[in-house]
């Protein structure tokens, strides 16, 4: 029955989570927010992470009601993200690991994703979209690998609908993507714009100025074409920008369609938290992965595919 | 026994220097940090060394546990200073985690 304490940290959102066998603990999470039409940027982000860390950290072992001698392993997210916040946080774990005595993993923060919905959802063998303010990409598991089906070639759906917000200057409170769904859910008026699909790919920064519509549309169109060619009946929405209701609603509509199931988590596991990197920490400990001290350097490219998911058949 | 980064801040020995090196002349900074035992000096160490520098050129910076000293070189004054001064950031946050939640374990 190991616990797992995860630490995640690599955009605006600081996070420390634990686990024990499939149960959450504890999952305190602290958000770093800009004043309206204003972006976090790496430095700052760091210094709000690292006035905080040790007290997420505290309130995490706390509220399980646990001490260090009751953690089996100390996970933490190795990328990718910004790089000053993942250093700051990967320091602390690194940290705490040695004063411990236990050992480190360093977790791919999609591969925690994607663990997480699986574990909350229970999905079996889901096609995964993963959306957020850093990524998108549509996510199908075999043989060892999440493979990478489609992705954005270039910018994040969330980082567009982050952009959005920042040009009209709406609230970054609570996250400005939750912002824009409530203002979104209002409007009654849909304009055609340009859909950009490129087989199994989309394109987001030539239309910023776009609404959800057309965004989730596009999102849409390739967890089809990717379920269609895995034989899929499963969907499965991970990252922040799952949170929204009406990405879920239109995903809904389509899986109804094609007879399959689609899957979600609330705003507590879509959006970045320390947990989830726990969670995916606890299966690769317990199928043997271990991150010596010198290979523990943070990264901010590590693609999804490059982890081999040994604890899957 | 707690390391404050006031305290630190006394103890430790700064220098830098200009050293000219064929045509190119390089800027030298050397820091000495004490710790209370050989034990937390190993663990802060091996917190700190894994990432790399940022920039990927213009630094390059040596941690040596055995003298306690570390020694940077840069080819200008900013990359220098940036890259010092991240390192005490990070260094006072290996020293807080270890206030808080240390002492380390028996081994």
């Amino acid at each position: 029955m190991p616990v797992v304490i995860g630490f995640e940290g690599s955009a605006n959102k600081i996070g420390v989570g634990i686990i024990r066998d499939g149960e959450v603990l504890s999952n305190p999470r602290r958000t770093y927010i800009t004043p309206p039409g204003q972006g976090f940027l790496p430095g700052e982000t760091a210094k709000h992470h690292r006035g905080v860390i040790l007290t997420v950290l505290q309130e995490a072992l706390d509220e399980a009601g646990l001490k260090a001698a009751d953690i089996d392993c100390v996970a933490y997210t190795k990328g990718p993200g910004m790089g000053a916040p993942l250093v700051t946080v990967a320091i602390v774990a690194r940290t705490v690991a040695q004063l411990w005595g236990k050992p480190l993993l360093g977790v791919n923060h999609c591969i925690g994703h994607i663990e997480m919905g699986r574990l909350i959802t229970n999905a079996q063998n889901p096609t995964v979209l993963y959306v957020s303010g850093g990524n998108t990409q549509v996510i199908a598991y075999s043989e060892r690998r999440y493979r990478i089906f489609g992705e954005t070639i270039d910018i994040a759906v969330g980082n567009c609908l982050d952009r959005l917000a920042r040009v009209i200057k709406i609230s970054n409170d609570p996250s400005p993507g939750y912002n824009i769904e409530q203002m979104a859910k209002k409007g009654n008026k849909y304009i055609e714009l340009p859909y950009t699909v490129k087989g199994m790919d989309v394109s987001f920064s030539g239309i910023l100025s776009y609404i959800e519509e057309t965004l989730f549309a596009m999102l849409v169109e390739i967890t089809e074409r990717a379920m269609a060619h895995c034989g899929s009946q499963e969907v499965l929405i991970v990252g922040g920008v799952g949170c929204n209701l009406r990405l879920q609603e239109m995903m809904g509509v389509m899986c109804k369609e094609r007879g399959a199931r689609l899957f979600a988590t609330d705003e507590r596991f879509c959006i970045d938290n320390g947990v989830m990197i726990a969670q995916a920490g606890w299966e690769m400990f317990r199928s043997g992965h271990v991150t010596e001290l010198s290979d523990s350097w943070i990264t901010q490219r590590y693609r999804t595919d490059e982890v081999e998911v040994t604890w899957r058949d | 026994m707690p390391l404050s980064i006031r305290s630190l801040t006394k103890h430790v020995n700064m220098a830098a220097c200009k050293t000219e090196n064929g045509s190119e002349r390089k800027l030298e900074f050397f820091l000495k940090v004490p710790f209370p035992s050989e034990r937390e000096a190993t663990i802060a160490l091996q917190s700190l060394s894994p990432d790399p520098e940022p920039r990927k050129g213009g630094i390059t910076k040596n941690l040596d546990l055995s003298g306690q000293t570390l020694r940077w070189t840069a080819d200008e004054a900013r990359i220098l200073r940036v890259s010092v001064s991240s390192f005490l950031d990070h260094l006072s946050l290996v020293m807080e985690t270890m206030d808080a939640f240390g002492p380390p374990v028996s081994q």
